[in-house]
């Protein structure tokens, strides 16, 4: 596709486990186009995590990848290590989730922000600390030539993130993936961080991925999402469309299984039982048959293909939720209680 | 959730799901790397106390010095004898059970008494924590050769005054692993959640603390085991451990020393057997921690 | 002084509770005079982020460790008096669940053994009698007794462990469970299958929960009454729907404002609440909130905000609080949301 910044096609991930082989990856393919905020959302299993770190190299070597990524123009999948140091930080940079592991505790954050700095850039010293203060004040840290000598343990679990968004940014890369960048903060700070990266990102004219469990984020702050399940893409549409048509048995699940501020109280979630499925040994057929309440046969003997059936909005599912594309079921628009 | 492994994050749910007969399958590698050194360890000991009651062999003690100075490999002697006469491979066989039964002896003492006292000090805390480890610091204080050897000059040499003399080193060393096993273990959720359920105080110990720190307190014990026996050889050695002619690995090795130009397979035959037994269970040790992923 | 519940008497009820513990940094201040009451057969849920407070406040409850000062009584007696074989027998009906499916659980143990330790350490019945209680309680949480009960925990699932959790939480027939966010671990699927068997123990075994967490709306779904915690001290305390549609203190509406909604750029927080959060070791004088509240004034800093009952049953301790029409005109997205309700995100009629 022309002009995604990161086009990712048929990606695989297997790791030769103990026994039979996990493929915790199995054949995804979306893109990222230039000041786009796409999320990845997926319980945990559902290969999303995965995926990201295959095309920023990040994965053990245990892992076999397959498939294409790439990065305005460049593969990605195959480079060596080395290659692929020069497109990290400076064209795709990362941020984890939890700051407390990702951060060196005993180094001071702005010596960790400068460091970063001059890992793509030839700059001095004194250069190197100047932008490490100004990429602080970039992320909204008060007083930011005090808190350069800060060490990690004396901030706050946001600040922390606020650091590690700052090492992320330090080279001004074109793509920032945040890989459960919010999940171990408090409500309040999460909403903090989110409204900083948009703006950042209205800022640096960045292209956002938001990996995440959390459909209600993915929701709010995202214009595309992707929904994964078993490794594969079940879904996928504008933010406003998924949520409002959503097709896939698997993302209406998960949208009734969030507890909700508008519901009343002991009212019953709507469950579906099971688990989720052996990575090792998937079924024949749709992988979320055996959990799915519109499960037909032919959804237990073909696998159904990622198609986009509506302009902007595509799904893997013989029975989509709402019949075949281009009709709701009368039901759907209308609201009530759960 | 760990940002490491991201398999970890892929396969998290799905080992769960496994049934339990997989895992065995799937350890089978890491068996070999436990089952060569103790099956080693298993037959050198059946051979050490066993054979001799079935094969008979020459004395340890009373060879006849008509057949000293055999070299190895002579007929009815496979190992040689001694200056003295005696028959090395039977010496050998002795001093094995020797080491093994030091070797054993300190180590069982050692898990418990300082085993004990380790756990006692960690769970309890407070003033008998103060205690048990200040009088564990001194005794850990001492270099351990260096106090085993005055203790077994006091006592005057004997298997049992060894045993005394390595006790001295196995009970703290024990003890203070126990300890820190203890106090990592206190801060788990589920000794909580075991004194809500209502379980009294002795019954958490044995039957929560001990179950999980007994992976620890085994490998660090199989390694003790090692640094035993070469105790026990280093007294031997020095003339302090098992007295003259009792064989001894050590003092085996201390006699040959004398001739070592002439006839080297004296001081080589112990050395050798020394080395592989305490290699082994050095590897045991390693490949059951890897096992217990401690 | 405090919320309201029906008249009957209370099943749990706190008074100035406070604890606080030395680290490193200073002794931090963690619980600073907590007050509250749960009615039998009530949802009581506690909302409050990181550094609130809430956990220890629930181990404080059950005197592991003992709170500093204040009074527990649970059941008429005062737990903070009893010590030893007492305790114990106070404690039976009092039982606790956690955040970590697997860290509440022995790795050594196996599931039978794990839900039968309460059954021993009371002396319950005979061997044959706990058998038998041990396989009805797990049956009563979904797990098949004859396949899950030889299980040791590593080969158990996040969601399997949780409900073993339960069982053993509910074996002794308790009648008040406090819950230390017992379902954040979990995927939002899993999460809602042990919510709702939750409703299902509520329904059958007549339990009342003390429900702490820091998911404002996971709260909300779960208790009958809400309290919002913050820095050692309770804000607001009433039912979950008044809390939710008028919220009288600042810091319940930016929680309230924080909350993404699944509709389309609502969660879009406007931010009520600025700054970072204090240090537990220094809270700030007088109102705790006010470093970070948009509406605090002198009085705020000089004097600490009593609890005040403004509505029947819905209390809060704040010397500004958002009143009735303004809390309403001043409502966030969240609320917002509610008034599209017919434009329902997502949920079909079943």
């Amino acid at each position: 596709m022309t002009g995604a910044l990161l086009d990712v096609e048929d990606l695989k991930v297997t790791f030769a486990g103990r026994g039979r082989p996990v493929r915790a990856v199995d054949g995804v393919s979306y893109s990222v186009h230039p000041a786009q905020t796409l999320a990845v959302v997926g319980e945990s299993g559902s290969g999303k995590t995965v995926s990201c770190r295959a095309v920023m190299g990040l994965l053990p070597q245990t892992a076999v990848t397959t498939g294409s990524a790439r990065f305005a123009g460049t593969q990605l999948i195959g480079l060596t290590d080395e290659q692929l140091r020069r497109h990290r930080g400076a064209d795709i940079a990362m941020v984890f989730q939890d700051p407390t592991r990702s951060l060196n505790p005993t180094m001071r954050v702005g010596g960790q922000i400068a460091e970063a700095v001059r890992a793509h850039r030839p700059v001095s010293r004194p250069q190197a600390r100047e932008q490490a203060v100004d990429l602080l004040r970039l992320v909204r840290i008060p007083l930011p030539e005090r808190r350069f000598d800060e060490y990690p343990h004396q901030l706050s679990g946001g600040m922390r993130q606020r650091v590690m968004i700052a090492i992320a940014l330090a080279c001004r890369p074109r793509l920032l993936i945040a890989d459960e960048a919010t999940t171990a903060l408090d409500v309040t700070t999460q909403a903090q961080i989110m409204e900083l990266l948009l703006e950042l990102q209205a800022e640096l004219g960045m292209a956002l991925m938001l990996i995440s469990h959390d459909l209600a984020l993915a929701a709010s702050y995202a214009d595309d999402v992707i929904v994964m399940y078993a490794g594969r893409v079940v879904e996928q549409a504008p933010a406003s469309r998924l949520f409002s048509r959503v097709r896939m048995p698997y993302t209406q699940a998960l949208l009734e299984a969030i507890p909700r501020l508008e519901r009343p109280a002991h009212a019953p979630l709507p469950v579906i039982g099971g688990r989720p499925p052996d990575l090792s040994a998937l079924p024949a057929g749709c992988p979320f048959a055996p959990r799915c309440r519109h499960a037909a046969d032919d959804c237990r003997a073909t696998e159904p293909p990622l198609a986009e059936h509506e302009p902007g909005h595509s799904w893997a599912c013989w029975h989509p939720v709402g019949g075949p594309a281009g009709r709701l079921a009368p039901g759907n628009a209308s609201g009530g209680a759960a | 959730m760990a940002a490491s492994l991201p398999d970890l994050l892929a396969t998290a749910d799905t080992a769960r799901a496994r049934p339990p007969r997989d895992r065995a399958r799937a350890g089978w590698v890491l068996e070999l790397r436990l089952w060569v050194p103790a099956g080693f360890l298993i037959v050198l000991a059946l051979a050490c106390f066993a054979w001799p009651h079935i094969y008979p062999v020459p004395s340890p003690v009373r060879g006849n010095v008509l057949d000293a100075g055999l070299p190895p490999l002579s007929p009815g002697h496979i190992f040689g004898t001694d200056p003295v006469g005696n028959d090395v491979f039977s010496r050998i066989l002795y001093g094995g059970q020797v080491s093994f039964e030091v070797g054993f002896a300190v180590t069982v003492i050692g898990l418990a008494v300082g085993g004990g006292l380790g756990m006692a000090a960690g769970y309890w805390g407070g003033a008998a924590d103060a205690i048990i480890s200040r009088v564990l610091d001194v005794l850990i204080a001492f270099p351990a050769l260096v106090l085993a050897l005055a203790i077994a000059e006091g006592l005057g040499p004997s298997e049992v005054h060894v045993i005394w003399a390595l006790c001295v080193f196995s009970i703290p060393a024990t003890g203070r692993i126990a300890r820190s096993a203890t106090l990592e273990l206190r801060e788990q959720t589920f000794m909580l959640a075991a004194r809500l359920s209502g379980t009294r105080g002795w019954r958490v110990i044995v039957r929560h603390v001990i179950p999980n720190i007994v992976p620890q307190l085994m490998t660090f014990s199989l390694l003790g085991f090692g640094v035993i026996i070469i105790l026990e050889g280093a007294l031997s050695y020095l003339g302090l451990g098992i007295p003259l002619p009792e064989a001894s690995w050590g003092s085996m090795i201390a006699q040959g020393q004398q001739s070592l130009t002439a006839t080297p397979d004296l001081v080589l035959i112990p050395s050798a057997f020394l080395f592989a037994t305490v290699v082994s269970l050095n590897l045991v040790s390693d490949a059951l921690r890897e096992r217990w992923a401690i | 002084m405090t919320s309201q519940g029906p008249a009957e008497a209370a099943l749990l009820s706190v008074r100035d509770l406070v604890h606080h513990f030395p680290t490193n940094a200073g002794v931090v201040q963690a619980v600073s005079g907590v007050s509250f009451d749960v009615h039998p057969g009530e949802t009581l849920g506690i909302v409050g982020e990181t550094g609130s407070g809430k956990s220890t406040l629930a181990r404080c409850v059950l005197q592991a460790p003992r709170p500093a000062s204040g009074s527990v009584t649970f059941r008429g007696t005062d737990l903070t008096t009893l010590h030893g074989t007492a305790l114990l027998k106070a404690r039976r009906h009092l039982q606790m669940m956690f955040q970590d499916p697997f860290g509440s659980l022995d790795p050594k143990w196996t599931v039978r053994t794990l839900v039968e330790e309460p059954l021993i350490a009371y002396r319950t019945g005979d061997r044959a009698a706990r058998r038998q209680r041990v396989a009805e309680v797990l049956e009563l949480v979904g797990l098949d007794p004859a396949v899950h009960g030889r299980r040791r925990p590593r080969e158990l699932s996040g969601g399997q462990a949780q409900r073993v959790a339960i069982a053993r939480a509910v074996a002794l027939s308790p009648a008040l469970l406090i819950c230390d966010e017992p379902v954040s671990s979990l995927d939002v699927l899993i999460q809602a299958q042990v919510l709702n068997l939750f409703e299902q123990l509520r329904a059958e075994l007549g339990l009342s929960y003390l429900f702490i967490a820091h998911d404002l709306a996971l709260v909300k779904q779960v208790s009958d009454r809400v309290a919002v915690m913050y820095l050692g001290k309770l804000c607001e305390v009433g039912p979950g729907e008044m809390v939710y549609r008028k919220p009288l203190h600042p810091y319940t509406r930016a929680l309230l404002d924080s909350v993404p909604g699944t509709a389309p750029a609502a969660g879009r927080a406007t931010t009520t609440i600025s700054g970072e959060p204090p240090s537990p070791v220094h809270p700030p004088s007088g109102c705790r909130f006010r470093t970070r509240c948009p509406r605090a004034r002198e009085l705020c800093a000089a004097e600490e905000p009593p609890m005040r009952e403004l509505a029947t049953g819905h209390s809060v301790a704040c010397h500004f609080p958002l009143e009735g029409a303004a809390a309403e005109a001043g409502a966030g997205p969240a609320a917002r949301t509610t008034a599209r309700s017919e434009e329902r995100i997502g949920e079909t009629p079943r």
